[in-house]
């Protein structure tokens, strides 16, 4: 112990709080590790993946790989420098695009991919310099809606190109017969080469923000982030500063762009809406919106869960699951949660015997599950036989519960609960399930809502504090 | 001759319908300092009231009532939903988030468009509904002076937006919920000390943007007719665009930006090429940016450092 | 006669109709420590915000050791030798504290971001270098900004950490002349003590010249070489601290008319 210094001051590191029992034990063994030894860890586990899934598990993975990548090259210009970019979608588009045009008839050139593919990320990273310059002295919400109509133009643009005279982008048909990727000789065709392509070029951007994430550049981003006045005046050219963040997002656009192209064998413009920027950003807000991991982490759980949703029973089995593990996760005591639980599963039962006694024929309907979670919900929620009026009244009164929930306290919330619980279960069954792509987007903007209300950090995000 | 003043009608109708929508972002810009992303969106739902409540009526072929009773309920249940509705949003998204970052509030509130749009997607479903005004108001009356041909229901939407905007400047510059708006943007923590409820002010701001952006939807509706989901969001950015090449937070900066937004929009759609409309009024918003970032009557940030 | 390091000449600025600086004659010599007094709404802060580039004079001139510095953005005028700290605290709150101070250094460091990937030997090399000049200035303070507060939060400081953090963050950006915009503000007596024994050991320990905006009077006496007083915008008083303490239209602009101070 050094002379004046205190010795509480000293001990501090032991007294560090954290999570307890197998649980924190576990995140403590986790967090002691190297980052490299992290990295190597999960990058072998994904590597095992298709050699014990399914050819369509390979292609969810694919998906969740590249909602990964692209989560990770938003977290620059979103996460880092804390510039709202919407315009995001649109370098994804056009580094797909501009990789279709060096590899398909379109414009018939055939540019080697190594040769294509950098020259796209260029491409790119300078598209994104191009908006942001106009942009530099936009804060947040100028800047948004700036970079949202950047996307909408894009979009316009590609479906609309041909009527210029010169047909560049396919118009509505888009382009197809992209040619896959060609390296060392090969050429990649099935998932299994293409997931372990992706996850190599993953873990080669990830590694490559890590490193960038302790230089000066981004410390420089962060900087502009928290206070961009205070870090002009400490030697930052903040302007410049922006625009990189906007390129090096971009560049990353770009190369998910050319990867996803030449895995689709084509691009459309219905591949590059806005929806998908919805996809993107609830990808790394909910995994933490600034984080590394957070934003591969928030992209698969993302495009797991998306690609869960297009099957019915898988679906239900997720939003059922969602919930039971949210309850079990964020209500205590136990008693509480069992209270909740009991008298929601009561009520269920309840409803579901007056109804079927009293209007046999109203409620003739069925749970769209399949298995043995079906048999039992069947008795659990009553499915009218008309189930689009009811749901839809059901919604709203969804709707209205759960706005009302916030507003309540103590026991009075927790009743409050147990019809919110199953109503949602009832809108569920009779009218969300069977509109999966509606759902998506609901479930999508409902997420960003209650992330930005509840846990902004998202699940492993540090939480920021605001300069007030 | 005659094309152009057509062209120029259609230009002042739909920069009418832009000015309303602008000025509803710039009203809450004002007082918060944040763009109520969802705007768009309170849009298309005054757009879907006007309908709700057009069918209620007996539907365009077949009103019960007669046609400027029908068009006051229209708009008055636009103007009354799509208000609560704005104080909704305020309430879930803004509120709450009043202390954090810049990006929360947007976020939530592209969250919140989302949801809208989904939501009426889901209850109402896809089909596009159909004002169809020529059917109870006939086309051929209106004003027919030489070249110059204006439909009655383009004076009826100008007439209505130039009555709310005189309206609105004069309830901002003389009524005591207007001085407090004003004072809420100049400087929230003053004005709380100087007595004004912030909470309520601030409300207030949400639930008049809004309200315009109710009466807008309907106007949208009678003037071309289809109403669908979507229509929030290219509409909703185009407003915008407006507000700000007026000057975001003024309130004549928007009426002049969306009228100016309008008029680029009608002429390049009429000598350009309307499939790049958009393509257009985006570039000279990009322009705008470059050289008069502040807008038109903008006023210049002096930042307390 | 040599030049001074800071010379500001007829500097006037405007906002709107308000004229904020009017007229300031001001220069600070290498190594001297002045300060900057005046009644709040003085100016004094915008006369900071004017040397540093964040509002540019309607007229007048501002050099720093001969170059002119008007119209230069920020980022740049910091650069060239010029450091402030702020009178409301302006941290990177969500950044470490030896990350605050490392960010000072971007000016003078020059790693690309593709340097800094691939980890050339003189990004790694640069970096070595401002990780331990970040460590070194920290350790300025004594005990209390080193060790495991390395890697803190920065919004973990205490206020009075908070300040020190400033200063050192400053410090970084090896500036000719360092700004202080009211050091000792909020602190107690015993924290404001240490902030003058601070300020002069900044020029005696590490050579930079400083010029101080300071309410706190004790702080004033107990550090200035020299002190200039504003008010409405312009400059009152200048000279020593006996001086411009009892000077009467210093003491009118904090007291009032007819105000008399008895030394």
């Amino acid at each position: 112990m050094s002379i004046g210094v205190d010795q509480w001051v000293e001990t501090a590191d032991s007294r560090r709080l954290g999570p307890s029992g197998w649980w924190g034990r576990g995140l403590h063994r986790w967090k002691s590790l190297p980052p490299w030894g992290r990295l190597a860890i999960v990058v072998a586990l994904a590597a095992l993946v298709p050699l014990f899934a399914s050819d369509f598990i390979v292609r969810v993975g694919v998906n969740a790989l590249l909602l990964a990548l692209l989560a990770v090259g938003l977290n620059v210009s979103v996460g880092w420098a804390g510039l709202l970019d919407l315009g995001f979608i649109a370098f994804y588009g056009f580094g797909a695009y501009a990789f279709a045009l060096l590899s398909s008839d379109q414009i018939g050139v055939h540019l080697p991919t190594l040769v294509a593919v950098p020259l796209v990320v260029v491409a790119t990273g300078l598209l994104g310099v191009l908006l942001g310059l106009p942009s530099r002295r936009l804060s947040g919400d100028y800047l948004a809606i700036v970079t949202l109509f950047f996307s909408q133009i894009f979009l316009e643009l590609a479906l609309n190109f041909d009527r210029l005279g010169v047909d560049l982008t396919g118009g509505p048909n888009g382009i197809a017969g992209v040619t896959p990727f060609h390296l060392f000789g090969r050429s990649l065709s099935s998932p299994t080469s293409y997931f372990y392509l992706f996850l190599l070029v993953l873990t080669v951007v990830v590694t490559a923000l890590f490193f960038l994430e302790r230089s000066r550049t981004g410390r420089a981003w962060r900087a502009v982030h928290d206070d961009a006045l205070a870090a002009e005046i400490m030697t930052v050219p903040v302007n410049r500063v922006k625009l990189m963040a906007f390129a090096g997002g971009a560049a990353i656009a770009g190369l998910a762009g050319s990867l996803f192209a030449s895995f689709q064998l084509g691009v459309y413009p219905l591949n590059f809406q806005v929806q998908f920027l919805i996809v993107i950003y609830a990808a790394l807000i909910l995994g933490g919106s600034g984080s590394l991991p957070g934003a591969v982490l928030g992209g698969v759980v993302v495009a797991v869960l998306l690609d869960l949703l297009r099957d019915p029973g898988q679906a239900s089995a997720a939003f059922y699951g969602v919930i039971v593990i949210t309850l079990i996760a964020r209500v205590r005591p136990w008693r509480r949660l069992g209270a909740i639980v009991g008298a929601t599963v009561l009520l269920g039962f309840i409803v579901h015997l007056v109804a079927t006694t009293l209007w046999p024929s109203a409620f003739e309907g069925e749970v769209e599950s399949t298995g043995r979670l079906a048999s039992v919900l069947d008795s659990w929620i009553v499915v009218p036989t008309e189930p689009a009026t009811a749901g839809n009244w059901a919604y709203c009164a969804l709707i209205a519960c759960l706005l009302a929930l916030p507003l309540l306290r103590g026991w009075r919330r927790d009743a409050l609960v147990v019809p919110t619980l199953y109503l949602a279960a009832f809108v569920w069954e009779t009218r969300l399930v069977g509109e999966p792509s509606i759902t998506r987007q609901l479930l999508l903007g409902a997420l960003l809502v209650v992330m930005m209300l509840a846990r902004p950090q998202g699940l492993i995000g540090t939480p920021r504090v605001e300069r007030v | 001759m005659e094309f152009f003043t057509q062209q120029l009608v259609n230009g002042i109708t739909l920069g009418s319908l832009y000015a309303l929508l602008a000025i509803g972002y710039s009203i809450v810009y004002g007082v918060i300092g944040l763009l109520n992303f969802a705007q768009g969106e309170v849009y298309m739902v005054g757009a879907f009231i006007g309908f709700g409540v057009l069918s209620g009526l007996g539907g365009p072929s077949a009103l019960a009532v007669p046609v400027a009773l029908a068009l006051v309920l229209m708009f008055a249940a636009a103007a009354l939903g799509s208000g609560m509705l704005g104080v909704l949003i305020e309430r879930v998204a803004f509120r709450p988030l009043r202390d954090s970052s810049r990006m929360a509030p947007l976020i939530t509130a592209l969250g919140i468009s989302i949801f809208l749009q989904n939501s009426v997607l889901l209850l109402l479903g896809p089909d596009i509904r159909n004002y169809e005004s020529s059917s109870y108001i006939p086309v051929t009356s209106g004003i027919h002076v030489g070249f110059l041909r204006i439909s009655l229901v383009r004076i009826l939407v100008i007439v209505t937006a130039v009555v709310l905007m005189v309206l609105l400047t004069l309830f901002v510059k003389r009524t005591h919920l207007g001085r407090a708006m004003r004072s809420v943007s100049y400087d929230r923590e003053a004005a709380a000390m100087m007595g004004v409820d912030i909470d309520r002010t601030i409300m207030s701001a949400f639930f008049i943007g809004s309200l315009l952006a109710g009466i807008a939807g309907v106007m949208a509706g009678l003037v071309f007719s289809r109403v669908f989901q979507l229509m929030g969001f290219v509409a909703g950015l185009k407003a915008f665009t407006g507000a700000v090449i007026g000057g975001i937070g003024s309130i004549p900066g928007a009426m002049m930006g969306g009228m100016l937004v309008g008029l680029a929009e009608s002429f390049t759609s009429a000598y350009i090429s309307s499939t790049f409309q958009n393509v257009i009024v985006f570039g000279v918003l990009v322009l705008v940016m470059l050289i008069r970032p502040r807008g038109l009557f903008g006023r210049r940030e002096i930042r307390k450092v | 006669m040599s030049r001074s390091l800071l010379e500001l000449r007829d500097v006037s600025v405007s906002f709107g109709q308000l004229k904020v600086v009017d007229g300031l004659d001001l220069s600070v010599e290498e190594g001297e420590i002045v300060s900057l007094i005046g009644p709040n709404g003085a100016g004094k802060t915008t006369v900071f915000n004017l040397i540093t580039g964040v509002y540019t004079p309607d007229s007048g001139s501002i050099h720093l050791d001969g170059t002119s510095i008007v119209g230069r953005p920020p980022h740049e005028i910091a650069t060239m030798g010029v450091a402030r700290t702020f009178q409301s605290i302006r941290l990177f709150l969500n950044m470490s504290v030896r990350e605050n101070v490392m960010v000072a250094g971007y000016g003078r460091t020059t790693a690309r971001p593709w340097q800094s990937i691939v980890r050339t030997r003189k990004a790694r090399r640069e970096e070595h270098e401002e990780r331990a000049l970040a460590e070194e200035l920290l350790s300025f303070f004594g005990q209390r900004l080193v060790g495991y507060r390395f890697d803190q939060p920065a919004y973990s400081l205490s206020y009075a950490n908070r300040r020190r953090l400033e200063i050192a963050r400053a410090m970084a950006a090896r500036p000719r002349i360092l700004l202080l915009d009211e050091p000792a503000a909020g602190m107690n007596p015993q924290e404001t003590h240490e902030i003058t024994a601070l300020t002069s050991r900044l020029r005696d320990e590490k050579g930079f010249t400083v010029l101080v905006i300071e309410h706190d009077m004790h702080v004033v006496e107990g550090v200035s070489d020299r002190v200039v007083a504003l008010d409405h915008g312009a400059k009152i008083a200048e000279g020593s601290f006996e001086h411009v303490a009892l000077h009467p239209a210093v003491v009118e602009s904090y007291m009032g008319k007819g105000a008399t101070v008895t030394g």
